[in-house]
């Protein structure tokens, strides 16, 4: 199962007339990896291209328009292109095949409302709570912070984090946030608070630490009961 | 990352209340910048209730909301700061947990 982070990319150049048994190459291998469960695979038509031949295919000339080059590529775990790298070695008689470490940074799939009709699953255990403390005002790179901060942890698959507007309040910068008729641009006081396992808020405190240039952060141990459909 | 123990302060109110002539919470910040308290952030409620048993929300015209002072400090400068809150408040609940501080100041 292919999740975030390290993961193989594979890329296969071949000619859109190379056959394989009754049929094309470039369907055999598709129809390969769609057997095999492969996380995605994509086969491209190149516009132009050569390969060992060092002919050129391009869709000018008729005689050569039929053997456009085709790139397929796919991205799976180090284990499954292990796994997978024998058979496609032995299908792809002309052509090349191309292994590369990459990343994967997102992998989302549109969500589904969960099913009313499913139980609540309660998962109760110590986890820390970091509130931080900064201005509205503040901003990172022409952006809020407070929305800057969020994006992130969303990023690093935080659990949650709510973002709450004071009234009133003073802090780090040692001036008063105050909402005042003269004043168009607001600077209120913000706090963010976010509930997760020890680990994780440990790696969120210390990103945001960066992000921030003068603040405060506080963590807390909080027992946590969340209920979540599954 | 340097963290330092700490003291995390509520104090929760009602927007109604009132100390001296002042809103309460407005007092209440006043005084933690008299005792050179580190910072204090207010925060307004949506609807809640308290000791009085009455719902505080808002009506036309009429501000009754409930109000949480988060206050962060050492042990020591709270130990100062709830004396003289306690002396201020008539009703309302105050809260403290321990927490870890981070502060960052570049």
């Amino acid at each position: 199962m292919l999740t975030k982070g390290p993961a193989k990319k594979v890329t296969i150049f071949i000619n859109e007339d190379a056959p394989h048994r009754m049929t094309s190459l470039h369907d055999a291998l598709m129809t390969f990896l769609l057997h095999k469960n492969v996380a995605g695979a994509t086969a491209t038509r190149a516009f132009s291209g050569f390969g060992s031949h060092h002919a050129l295919h391009t869709p000018r000339m008729e005689a050569t328009s039929e053997h456009l080059p085709i790139r397929i590529e796919f991205i799976e775990t180090a284990k499954r292109v292990d796994e997978l790298l024998p058979t496609l070695y032995e299908m792809v008689t002309d052509g090349l095949i191309e292994v590369q470490d990459t990343v994967v940074v997102k992998l989302a799939r549109p969500s589904t409302p969960p099913d009313p009709k499913l139980p609540h699953q309660r998962k109760v255990g110590p986890a820390k709570m970091l509130r931080i403390f900064l201005g509205e005002a503040d901003k990172l790179q022409d952006e809020a912070l407070y929305d800057a901060i969020l994006k992130k942890l969303r990023l690093m698959d935080i659990a949650g984090a709510t973002v709450y507007r004071g009234i009133l309040g003073y802090g780090a910068k040692g001036h008063e946030h105050k909402q005042s008729f003269l004043h168009v641009s607001r600077d209120l006081p913000i706090m963010l608070s976010v509930i997760d396992t020890p680990e994780k808020i440990r790696a969120a405190a210390e990103v945001i630490e960066g992000m921030l240039e003068d603040g405060l952060l506080v963590i807390s141990d909080v027992e946590m009961i969340r209920l979540v459909r599954s | 990352m340097k963290t330092q123990p700490g003291k995390i302060l509520r104090v929760h109110v009602s927007e109604s209340d009132t100390y001296q002539g002042h809103p309460l919470f407005e007092a209440i910040v006043a005084r933690c910048r008299e005792l050179k308290i580190a910072g204090a952030t207010v925060f307004r409620g949506v609807e809640g209730y308290g000791e009085s048993a009455e719902l505080h929300r808002a009506h036309l015209g009429r501000h009754d909301q409930p109000i949480v002072i988060v206050i962060v400090d050492t042990e020591d400068n709270l130990g100062r700061l709830v004396p003289k809150i306690e002396e201020m408040l008539d009703t309302g609940v105050l809260a403290i947990s321990e927490v870890e501080m981070i502060r960052v100041q570049n």
